[in-house]
This record gives structure tokens, sequence and C-alpha cells, in this order.
């Protein structure tokens, strides 16, 4: 009897630990960091009405977004690559401030951390 | 050595360059992007000319991006196929208006710093917009093609707002110092 009893008790436990394993299913969303999400945000907001390219914008002879909208990625992309251990008089030391420079050097941070993530996920299943 | 460092430093500068770097689609609407993904010479003709082909359209669902990690990101022809969520199969090569080939992702004229790679850039996507998981069409022609300022090769906008203003599309490209990102984002 002793043993149906201790049997049963080892087959609950098994099975709430599946339970569990069910509500701590990692997202790519959930992993992120605030700077991070902060990152997808900006890239995000280009698209809101007041943040759409102007005619004049339009009418330039170039395919690089505009410095009025890159204006609109570069905070957020400061905060990430300082987030990843970089100071603030590297930051400019190695930028100079250029605007294209911070903001390639903050997608090539996020699309690493981003497959790190993704890779992370992959070999926990 | 000299001699051999130049090569280098020319090597990685195509590299680098090759593709005009990575293409990062983005769909932040409601409705599934369903569309052909085109390369073309922009230095002078306009051949090659490289066109999606297995899928000829990928579909890329509403809501995927960056953001929660769906976004469609292709770094150059070879690699999307193993790092990619929409792995494309096969390309399309078009080298005059009378040759056409096939070529298999791994080919070797499709390899990072290859010919293909090295005379083409991401310039153009010609899509429809679906609701989500059918085949009927997103309302207030949230359809055509944006292809990249400059390119005399394809007859499109760089961007367009429905009429309707709920839904745009664009394609844009932020570089620096050689390396080049070429971003598609649906609203």
């Amino acid at each position: 009897m002793k043993k149906y009893f201790l049997s049963a008790v080892l087959a609950i436990l098994t099975l709430s630990s599946c339970n569990n394993e069910g509500s701590a299913v990692n997202t790519v969303e959930s992993m992120k960091t605030p700077q991070m999400e902060n990152f997808d945000k900006a890239f995000k907001s280009l698209g809101d009405p007041q943040n759409r390219p102007t005619e004049e914008e339009r009418k330039r002879n170039t395919s690089e977004l505009s410095d009025r909208r890159k204006a609109l990625l570069v905070p957020a992309s400061k905060e990430l690559i300082l987030s990843s251990g970089v100071t603030e008089a590297e930051l400019m030391r190695k930028t100079g401030g250029d605007m294209s420079q911070i903001i390639v050097w903050a997608t090539q941070i996020y699309m690493q951390k981003s497959d790190e993530i993704k890779k992370n996920i992959k070999s926990d299943k | 050595m000299k001699k051999l460092l130049t090569v280098l430093g020319l090597a990685a500068f195509s590299l680098g360059y090759s593709q005009g770097g990575t293409l990062i689609l983005n769909n932040y609407s409601h409705y599934d992007f369903v569309g052909y993904i085109i390369a073309n010479n922009l230095a002078g003709g306009c051949y090659p000319w490289i066109t999606s082909a297995n899928p000829e359209m990928v579909r890329v669902p509403a809501d995927s991006h960056m953001g929660n990690g769906q976004e469609l990101r292709y770094d150059n022809y070879r690699d999307q196929h193993d790092n990619s969520s929409y792995p494309m199969a096969s390309w399309l090569i078009t080298l005059s208006n009378t040759t056409n080939i096939t070529r298999p992702w791994d080919h070797s004229s499709l390899m990072p710093g290859g010919i293909y790679s090295n005379n083409t850039r991401w310039a153009t996507t010609k899509f429809v917009m679906y609701y989500p998981g059918t085949t009927t069409l997103a309302p207030d022609n949230f359809n055509g093609a944006v292809t990249i300022a400059t390119n005399s090769c394809y007859t499109a906008p760089d961007h367009f707002t429905t009429s309707t203003g709920s839904n745009s599309a664009e394609i844009f490209t932020i570089s620096s110092g050689g390396t080049n990102y070429t971003y598609i984002q649906l609203f």
C-alpha cells in the first residue's frame, strides 16, 4: 500500500513539473533587454503619420533614410550601444556623433543579441 | 606582403559591400505580406537582375518584425538559406532580356563576394497584402511595389501610403563605412 502511495506522489510530482515547463516557455519578446525593445519601437515609429517621409524628403536623390528620420533612431541606438558595455566617451570617439555610424553599430549589436536569443530558445526546446 | 594585404583588404571591402549588405523586412501591419524580393545592378545597365524563385513570392505573416524576432532577414543570397526564418531555396538570375537561369542558393556563383553578389544590391519588392492566412486582398489597395530611390531600372516609388492613410510601405537604406542595411517596412 505504502509503495502505491509513494508512486502516486511521484507521478503527481512528475506531472506538475511538466506543467511548470509550459509556463516557463521563453519567447524572443520576453528575453529581450529594455534597450532592444526601445530599438524595435524606434524602427516601428518610422511608420507613425508624423514620421513618414515628407514630400521634400521624397524628392532627394538618395535611398538613404533622411537625417530627420535617422534622428528618430539615434537615442535608442545610443542606449543599446551603451548597454553593451561601451562608454559614452568611447561611443563619441568612435562615431564622432555621426548618426549613420551610430545606427549601423547599434543594428549590428542588435542582430547579434537577437541571434543569441533565438539560439537559446532553440537549444531549450 | 603588401600585395597580399591589398587583396585581403579589397576582399573584405567587397564582402562588406556585397548586395548592399543585409536586407531586413519588417511587417508591422495587420496583413500578410506576399511578395517578390528583387535585387539588381545599379552601377550601369540593370543586369544581373535577381529575383526570388523558390518560393517566387515570400509570405511574411502579419505582425512579423524585429520586435518579435519574426522579421525576414537576408544577409546574402547564400547564407539566408540557413540563417533566415524565410529560406529562399533558389534565385532566378536574369542576365539580359533573353537570358534567364535559376540557381540553387548554394550555387558557387551566388556566394558572398561572387560575381552576382558583388554586382547587385537589394532594390525592390513587388507585393500584395492579404488578410492573415488567406488570399483575400487587404482593403484600400494596400499592394504594389517599392524600389530604392535612384533605381532607374524599376518604375516604382520608394514609399507609398494607402488612400485612407491607414497603411504604408517603404524601402530605404542606412549606410556607414561600407556597411549597408536595406530596410523594407510595411505599416
